[in-house]
Formats: C-alpha cells, structure tokens, sequence
C-alpha cells in the first residue's frame, strides 16, 4: 500500500527542500521504492539539491498537461537504486496545477511506488494547497522559532480541513508529524530559542525529528547531495532517525544525535561551528 | 439595560399596523390537528332498544366517553334521513353527556339531515376496537393529547475536540462553545454564549457577541490576543501583569470585563 508524503511548512526557508531530499533518500536507503514530486512551479529546486538539474528533460507540468509520459519525466537517482525524482516546471506558475492532474500522476505513481513524497511550496496557495490535498501524512517542517510555529500551526488547520481525507467526511484525517529543523541546543538551552516543549505544546502533534543546525546542510546542498548522504553530518544522522520513525519504528528522540564531541581545545576556542 | 435592546423597540415603532401595546401578538394562527374519537356504531333505527342498550353500556363504563368526541357512524342504521329524526338523535345522545359532533359512513339524504343538525359528515374512517380503545384511552387521556408538543430545538452548544489552529475561526452562533484542546494564536473562537476552553487559550474568544453581558469566558491557561464579551474587550497588553493566568474565567462587571482565577 504507497503512501503520499507532504513535506510542508506555511514559511519558507524552514528546510521544506532539504528535509524532502532527505527524507525520500532515507527511504530508498531502506529498499522503499520512492519518488519526490517538487510542487513548487516556478521556482524549481528539488532537482539542485538532488543532483540532477542537468538531467531534467520534461517536468510534472508536462505530465499533467500530456506532453510527456510519467515515464518520460521521472528522473532515476544515481546513488539509490529505488529513488526517482520528478521535477518542476521553472518557466510555469502555480496555476498549470490542476486537482485533477494532480489526482491523475499521484495515482499512476502510487501504482508503481511504495512512498511518494511531494515537496510543498511555501505559503498555504495553490500550490502548497494541492501539495497537501491528497496526501495520507504530512512531515510539518518547522524552525524553533515563533513565526515559524504560527505558520505550522496554520498549515496543520488546513491539513485538517482542505485535505482528500478531511472532506471525505468520515472522520479520517492526515496524520501530520513535526519535524523540527535548524535547532541549536545551546541556543536553545540559553532561552534564545523557543524549546522542543514549547513548540510541541502550541502544535500539539507528535515528534518525528529533531535536525540539528549543522554546516554540513548547506555543503550538501551545494554539492546536490542529500545530506542524509553525509554520515559524518549530525543533521544526517538525525534524518536517518527521523526516517526510521516515519516508518514506524521506535527510536529514542537524541537532540544533535552523533554529533561529534567537540575536544578540549575547540572547547576553549569556542564553537566552530 | 433598555438601550440594549433596539430590537423590541423598533418593532413597536415601526409597526404601520400597531394600534395597541399588543400589536406584535398575531391576530389568528392555522395549525393542523389530530384527535381521536370515539365512534358509535348504530345498527338499525335510532328507538328505545338502541337507547336502552346504550345506557346500560354507560352505566358499565362511566368514564369511557366522558370528554370523549364521538361520532355516529351510520353504515348499518336505518332511517334518520330527516332533520328531526337527526336532532333527536343529537338531543338524546347529548342529553347522556355525550359530545357527539360528527357522522361517518352516512348516506346523501343522512349527510344532509346531519349538517341540518349541526354535525359534520366525516369520510369513514378505520375502526379500533373498543376493546383496545378502553385499555388505552383513560379520562383526561383526549384533553392531554390535546396540548400540541414544544419544538425542541436542536442542541445549540458546540463542542470541539482538535486543537483550534492558527487562522482558524470556530463560532457557535446558538449558544455555548466547548473546545478541549488549545487555541492557538491568531485563532477565533466566538460564542453567542459562553466559551469554555480545556487547554490554553493564545488566540482571541469573544463571548455573549449578540449582547448577552452574562456571558462567561473560561479556560485553562489564559494567554490570550484579546478577550471578549458582549463587545467590551481587553487586550493581552491591556491585561495586567497581575492577571491570573491560571483555571480562569472571564465576565462583565457593570461596563468592566474582570479575570479572576476560579478557586
């Protein structure tokens, strides 16, 4: 049974794009055959941070307008066997997505994919509104931060009230999970950041992950890598959990989870980081 | 607390038809009825043997017709095609305290000789045994029946279970609003009467908005953008930082909207 995947968040810059990466990577890791749709149109970067921008030959909006085959636009993943990318259209807006062209490819891929995970745009428009509207779960990616909380807390209503399984009537719903990124213990612990707990009682919803601010999310993204990829990264690390979670299983909640332990003298220089 | 209520005064006023302090009360209303009545069976003529067996069944069962609408039905009786046959039948049976005020089953020339009378022919309707009609129909039975049913409205308090998101507007426009859960920042929640909220409250909740000044707030956790009631409001930056904060409510006091901690 294939299960679509929103990755969203309200405000952009969160990390929408590199969690998605990450999260439909750690997932061909694990053998699950997996797609991620980018759905921001016009603004095309899903294939940058997976590595395949110079392979793009036709898009999602191609798809859904009939100029090309699914098969056609799917882009293979070169590292993962079972990871496939379809991108966007950079030349087209939001308005070439239709619900029913959406519903069209969502079904088709869910025939041949086990997780099918859409990268949401920013916003709760057209785009991140389609992005969201026939998912079965949603990752809510959010920054410790309370701008970013109130634009969760917003998408998490709309998930709740303009989803497939909200208008369905019968008391199904999306089952939406926080993913907290860009989190700095320190900073944290210091009160110059909201804290995991104040964030989880205002969104009210479980935890999948917590990523740490690392350096290693920027670098990987340059090099169009999933940082999930990066096994020396501390943020890598933590989507591996946050992976193993979404798909049910038990992992205890480590906050910078295998970050390296700083030595004495990087101690006294103070963070490097 | 007149000043409150322009509606009622507006009415008066304007009301082309006032002629009186009355003048809003309707002059006639038209409601449909059912009753149940009792028929009575006339097998031949309208004679002594007919009267003499009627009166030994009143005397068996007294309370049986008494208050009871009764109707004759004339499928099996002979004769009464004249008005005077017809009024003497009324008279007698009348005479017995019996509130005869219909026919049934009755010929033209009876039907004619009824409405003469002062009856009403009825189409024939479906017997009950009277068997069955005794065991269910007691004195007073008819005279309850009578009084027509309230509508009962349909329950007006809102309940809601989820947590009420950012942007989210929850409004109970006939009554009371329960949410377990919170309520988020930059969320409404709205009530024609009072709010009740089993978790915190960080949005806005405005109370009693059609001017009902014994509208209550009352929460868990106060950590409100504004609190509410019948139009009077307060700010979070007017809320002092002596507020209670905790298993509070909200109310009018005169033109003063206070929150104190419930003990």
């Amino acid at each position: 049974m294939s299960k679509v995947i929103v990755v969203t968040s309200g405000k952009g810059g969160v990390g929408k794009t590199t969690s998605s990466a990450a999260i439909s990577a750690g997932l061909a890791m694990r053998g699950h055959k997996t797609v991620v749709i980018d759905f921001d149109v016009g603004l095309r970067n899903l294939d940058m941070i997976m590595g395949c921008e110079r392979r793009v030959v036709f898009d999602f909006i191609n798809v859904i307008q009939g100029d090309a085959k699914l098969k056609q636009a799917l882009i293979k993943d070169r590292r993962l066997e079972n990871l496939y990318v379809l991108p966007t259209s950079q030349t087209r807006d939001k308005d070439a997505l239709t619900k029913e062209g959406v519903k069209a490819v969502l079904d088709e891929l869910r025939e041949e994919f086990d997780y099918i995970v859409c990268d949401s745009p920013a916003g709760i428009e057209r785009g991140a509104h389609l992005a969201m509207y026939y998912a079965d779960e949603a990752v809510v990616v959010t920054n410790p931060e309370v701008s970013s909380v109130r634009d969760s807390d917003r998408v998490l209503g709309l998930l709740n009230s303009k989803t497939f399984l909200a208008e369905k009537g019968d008391g199904s719903a999306v089952k939406a999970q926080l993913l907290l990124t860009r989190f700095d213990a320190q900073r944290s612990a210091a009160g110059e950041m909201m804290s995991v707990q104040d964030v989880l009682e205002i969104l009210a919803i479980p935890l999948l992950g917590i990523i740490p601010e690392s350096t290693s999310v920027l670098k990987a993204s340059n090099e169009g890598q999933p940082v999930i990829l990066d096994d020396t990264s501390g943020a890598g690390k933590a989507y591996v959990d946050a992976v193993g979670r979404l798909i049910g299983e038990q992992i205890e909640m480590r906050v910078n989870a295998g970050e390296q332990k700083r030595g004495f003298f990087q101690r006294l220089l103070g963070r490097t980081a | 607390m007149r000043a409150r209520e322009p509606g009622r005064t507006s009415v008066q006023d304007f009301n082309p038809t006032a002629t009186s302090q009355v003048a809003t009360v309707k002059p006639l209303q038209i409601r449909g009825r059912f009753l149940t009545a009792v028929a009575l069976h006339l097998a031949g003529r309208a004679d002594h043997g007919f009267f003499d067996a009627l009166d030994d069944k009143l005397r068996q069962t007294p309370l049986f017709f008494e208050n009871a609408p009764l109707v004759i039905d004339l499928e099996q009786a002979h004769g009464l095609e004249t008005t005077q046959e017809m009024q003497r039948l009324v008279a007698e049976l009348r005479g017995r305290n019996l509130s005869v005020f219909g026919i049934q089953s009755g010929n033209r020339n009876q039907a004619a000789a009824a409405a003469a009378a002062g009856l009403i022919a009825l189409p024939s309707g479906k017997a009950v045994s009277a068997d069955r009609v005794t065991r269910t129909e007691r004195p007073g039975a008819a005279a309850q029946a009578a009084i027509p049913e309230k509508e009962t409205p349909a329950p007006a308090s809102k309940l809601i279970t989820q947590p009420v998101r950012s942007g989210q507007t929850v409004f109970a426009d006939r009554g009371d609003l329960v949410i377990v859960g919170s309520v988020s920042s930059g969320a409404e929640v709205i009530a024609t009467g009072n709010i009740h909220i089993y978790g915190r409250l960080r949005g806005r909740a405005l109370a009693g908005v059609n001017g009902d000044t014994s509208a209550r707030i009352f929460c868990h956790a106060l950590d409100a953008e504004l609190l509410a009631i019948a139009g009077l409001y307060l700010t979070s930056e007017n809320l002092g930082a002596d507020t209670p904060r905790d298993n509070v409510q909200a109310f009018l006091e005169g033109e003063k909207l206070r929150v104190e901690s419930l003990k």
